[in-house]
C-alpha cells in the first residue's frame, strides 16, 4: 500500500514538474493580421515568425490571417472573451486603432520602448501614431504610408508649368494653367467616399494650419464657427466644379487610376503604394510626385500598427518579437514586401527606382505627419464626413453650410 | 408464437400522428430557434442598449436609439424614403414586365424554352456580381451605355449614371429589375398554365376578342398568382441590400441608402450596434406590416378551398 502510494506522489510530483517546465517555457504567442494582397507579404511574415522561433527555442508564433472585415469583427468578439491574440494588427489612427486602445484593449509599451530603445530605430514620423493617445504610448509601426500628389509630367509640360508649386496658392494656380489647357487637373474616385476625402483633408491642412486642422479632427474646434473650415469647404466646391475630371462621383478609385495613366487627368493623390501600380500599368518615367504643398511642413499619411494586447499572457515575448520584427537587419531583408519604405530608419536604401527615391527623401525630410480623415475621426463622424464632403462636391450642399451639418452631427452624438 | 403475435397486433411506438409530426418538425423548428427566433429577439434587446463590440457590458438606454435614428440620424429618413420609392418601383415594375414576358412566352413560338431560360438567368446571378457588372456598365467613361450612346452620336446623353444623386437610384433599380423579373415571369408563366383552356375557347366562341380574353378570362385567374408576386416583391425589395451595395454603397451622399443596407453600416462599419438594431426593427416591423396579412390572406384562401 505505502509502495502504491509512494509510487502515485512521486508521478504526481513528476507530472507536476513536466507540466511546470512546459509553462515556464511555452512561450505561444499569437498574431493576427490581414491576409495581405500580396503573397509576398504574406510569406514575408511567416519567415520572419520562423525565424524568430529559430533564434528562440520554445517559442511558437502563430500568425493568423484574416480579410479587413473579418479582423475587425474578429478583434470585437475576442474583446469580449478570454481568448484572443498576444499581437493585432490595426490601422493607427483615432478611427480604427483607437477604438480598441480606448477600450483597453491595448497594452502601454512605454517600458518596451525604453528597454528595446525602440526609438533609435523607428522613422520618427512612423512612431509618432504612438504617441496620440493618453496613458502611454501605444503599439509599435508595421508600415508608413504617405500621400503625395503624382504628376503626369507631360501634361504638366504641356499646360506650361515648369515646377513644383511650393504653396497652395501656385497649386490652385497651376490647376488654372491646365484647366486652360483643357486638362482635368486631377482625378478621383467618388464611389469610394475615402478617395475624394483625400482632397478635403489636405485642403483643411492648407487652409487651417496645423494646429487648427487638428483641433478640428479631434473634434475640440466648431466647424460651423471656425472660418477656415467653411473656407475649405469652399475651396473644395471650387476644385470640383472647376479641377476634377468629370463625372467622377460614380466612379472608384481604381477607375480613377485607369483615367489616370491613360493620360486623361494630370494630378491624382495618392500613397507611396502607387509606385508599384504605375510601374506594372505604364511607364514610371511618366511621372513625378510632390508632396501636397500645405505650408505646414507636415506630411500627409497614416500608419498601421501592431499592438500588444492588454490580455496577453505574454506580453515579455509578444515585445521580444516586435522587437525583432522592426530590428534593422529583418527590415533590411524585407524591404519593399510590406511597403516600399521601412518603418526602420536605419534600412539602407539600393537601387531605388527614381520615384521610391524620392518617397525615401520625403519620409526622412518630414517629422510630422497628419493623418487621413478617416482614420482621425471616430467611424461615426467619419461617415457624416463622408456624406458632407460628397454633398459639397455634388454642389447640394452649400460649402457654406457644410460645416454646420458636420458640427450638428458632432453635437448630436451620445 | 405469443411474442410474435405481440409484434404484429401492438401499437408501434409513435403510432400518434401529432407525436409523428412533432418529431419530424422539432429539429427544423431547434434550428429556427437558434437561427432565426433568437438573433431576432437579440435584436429587438439590442435595439433597446448601447453597444459598440468591444465594450463588456451593453447599456440600457431605453428609446434612445430610436429617438437618435428618427430625430438625429442625417441619414435615415432619406434611406426610409428611397426604401419607400424602391418597394413602389419593385410593386409595379417587376410583376408588370413579368407579366408581359410570361403572356409572350406562353405563346407556341419558336425557341420558347430557351428565352424562358435566357429571361430566367439573371435571378440565379449572385446580386453582388450583377452589381459589378452593370456597375461596369454604367462607367461614365468607359462602360457599355457610355459608348453605345457616344457612337450614336449621342454622347450629351451619357450621365454619371451611379454618381448623380437624381439618377443614382433609379440607375441602381434598372439592375434590380434586370435582375428580378425573370422570377415574376416564371411565377406568371406557372399561373398561366392554371388558366382554363375551355373557358378562354368558350369565350372566343362568344365573340371576345384577345384583349377582352384577358381582361375577362385570363386575369382574374391570374389573381392568387398576382397577389403572390406582388408579397413577395415587396418582401423582396425592403430586403434590398446587396445590390444597392455594390453599386453604389448607399451613395453618392448616402442618396441611394436604404433601410436594410444603413442597418448593415450601423452595426457592421460603424458598430454601433443598437442604432442598428433600431433601424432593423422599424424594417421588421414594416415588414411584418406587409406579411401579416399576406398570411393570414394565404390561409382564409386555404380555408375556403377545403
Amino acid at each position: 500500500m505505502s509502495l502504491i502510494t509512494s509510487a502515485l506522489r512521486t508521478g504526481t510530483m513528476l507530472g507536476a514538474l513536466a507540466l511546470f517546465t512546459a509553462n515556464a517555457f511555452a512561450a505561444d504567442i499569437t498574431l493576427w493580421t490581414l491576409n495581405f494582397s500580396s503573397e509576398a507579404s504574406n510569406n514575408a511574415m511567416q519567415k520572419i515568425a520562423s525565424d524568430f522561433e529559430a533564434a528562440n527555442p520554445g517559442t511558437n508564433v502563430e500568425i493568423v490571417t484574416r480579410g479587413v472585415d473579418d479582423h475587425k469583427t474578429a478583434l470585437r468578439v475576442a474583446a469580449g472573451s478570454d481568448k484572443g491574440p498576444d499581437i493585432f494588427f490595426s490601422w493607427a489612427g483615432l478611427g480604427l486603432g483607437g477604438e480598441y486602445i480606448k477600450a483597453g484593449l491595448s497594452l502601454p509599451l512605454d517600458k518596451y520602448y525604453e528597454q528595446y530603445k525602440w526609438d533609435d530605430e523607428l522613422a520618427p514620423a512612423a512612431a509618432s501614431f504612438s504617441k496620440l493617445y493618453p496613458g502611454g504610448r501605444q503599439g509599435v509601426p508595421f508600415t508608413f504610408k504617405g500621400e503625395a500628389l503624382y504628376f503626369n509630367k507631360a501634361l504638366f509640360a504641356k499646360a506650361g508649368i515648369t515646377q513644383e508649386p511650393k504653396n497652395y496658392d501656385e497649386l490652385v494656380a497651376d490647376a488654372e494653367k491646365l484647366k486652360a489647357a483643357g486638362i482635368p487637373a486631377i482625378t478621383f474616385g467618388g464611389t469610394v467616399n475615402w478617395h475624394l476625402m483625400r482632397l478635403m483633408d489636405v485642403i483643411l491642412e492648407s487652409k487651417c494650419g496645423a494646429e487648427k486642422h487638428d483641433a478640428l479632427m479631434n473634434m475640440k474646434a466648431n466647424w460651423k464657427t471656425e472660418p477656415c473650415a467653411a473656407a475649405s469647404f469652399a475651396e473644395l466646391e471650387k476644385w470640383s466644379k472647376n479641377y476634377i475630371l468629370s463625372p467622377f462621383m460614380g466612379i472608384d478609385n481604381a477607375q480613377s487610376f485607369n483615367l489616370f495613366v491613360g493620360g486623361r487627368a494630370a494630378m491624382m493623390l495618392e500613397g507611396d503604394w502607387l509606385v508599384q501600380q504605375l510601374a506594372e500599368a505604364g511607364n514610371l518615367e511618366d511621372y513625378d510626385i510632390f508632396p501636397f504643398p500645405t505650408g505646414t511642413n507636415r506630411l500627409y499619411g497614416f500608419a498601421e500598427y501592431h499592438y500588444i494586447s492588454s490580455k496577453s499572457k505574454n506580453p515579455d515575448v509578444a515585445a521580444k518579437f516586435l522587437d525583432y520584427f522592426m530590428s534593422t537587419p529583418v527590415q533590411q531583408a524585407s524591404l519593399g514586401q510590406f511597403s516600399t519604405t521601412s518603418i526602420n530608419k536605419n534600412v539602407a536604401y539600393k537601387d531605388l527606382r527614381p520615384l521610391d527615391q524620392k518617397w525615401v527623401n520625403i519620409f526622412n525630410t518630414y517629422t510630422q505627419v497628419y493623418m487621413n480623415g478617416d482614420q482621425a475621426f471616430p467611424l461615426d463622424v467619419t461617415t457624416e464626413y463622408f456624406r458632407v464632403i460628397n454633398e459639397v462636391a455634388s454642389g447640394n450642399v452649400a460649402a457654406a453650410d457644410a460645416g454646420g451639418q458636420l458640427q450638428a452631427f458632432i453635437d448630436n452624438r451620445h | 408464437m405469443r411474442c410474435l403475435e405481440c409484434l404484429v397486433t401492438s401499437k408501434p411506438i409513435f403510432s400518434d400522428q401529432r407525436t409523428q409530426a412533432a418529431l419530424l418538425i422539432a429539429p427544423a423548428i431547434v434550428i429556427y430557434i437558434v437561427f432565426a427566433i433568437y438573433p431576432m429577439v437579440n435584436v429587438v434587446a439590442l435595439s433597446f442598449q448601447h453597444w459598440n463590440g468591444l465594450d463588456a457590458n451593453k447599456e440600457f438606454v431605453g428609446l434612445d436609439n430610436y429617438v437618435d435614428i428618427f430625430t438625429k440620424d442625417p441619414v435615415f429618413w432619406g434611406a426610409f424614403h428611397n426604401t419607400v420609392i424602391w418597394t413602389i418601383l419593385s410593386t409595379v415594375f417587376p410583376p408588370l414586365v413579368g407579366l408581359l414576358l410570361a403572356l409572350g412566352l406562353n405563346q407556341p413560338i419558336f425557341g420558347r424554352n430557351g428565352l424562358r431560360a435566357i429571361f430566367y438567368l439573371p435571378v440565379i446571378i449572385a446580386p453582388i456580381a450583377v452589381a459589378t457588372m452593370w456597375r461596369w456598365m454604367y462607367d461614365p467613361f468607359f462602360g457599355l451605355f457610355g459608348q453605345v450612346l457616344t457612337s450614336l452620336g449621342l454622347q450629351a446623353w451619357v450621365q454619371d449614371w451611379l454618381g448623380n444623386r437624381n439618377i443614382a437610384l433609379y440607375s441602381a433599380f434598372v439592375a434590380y429589375l434586370w435582375q428580378t423579373v425573370g422570377f415574376s415571369m416564371v411565377l406568371f408563366l406557372a399561373g398561366l398554365q392554371g388558366v382554363s383552356k375551355t373557358l378562354i375557347e368558350a369565350a372566343r366562341i362568344d365573340g371576345a376578342g384577345r384583349l377582352n380574353v384577358f381582361r375577362y378570362v385570363t386575369l382574374p385567374a391570374l389573381k392568387p398568382t398576382i397577389t403572390v408576386v406582388l408579397v413577395l416583391a415587396i418582401i423582396s425589395s425592403l430586403k434590398a441590400f446587396d445590390i444597392i451595395y455594390g453599386l453604389t454603397g448607399g451613395g453618392p451622399a448616402q442618396s441611394t441608402q436604404m433601410l436594410a443596407l444603413w442597418a448593415f453600416t450601423q452595426s457592421m462599419q460603424i458598430f454601433d450596434f443598437g442604432r442598428g438594431s433600431a433601424i432593423s426593427v422599424v424594417l421588421l416591423l414594416i415588414t411584418l406590416s406587409v406579411v401579416i396579412p399576406y398570411l393570414r390572406w394565404t390561409r382564409k384562401s386555404e380555408e375556403n378551398e377545403e
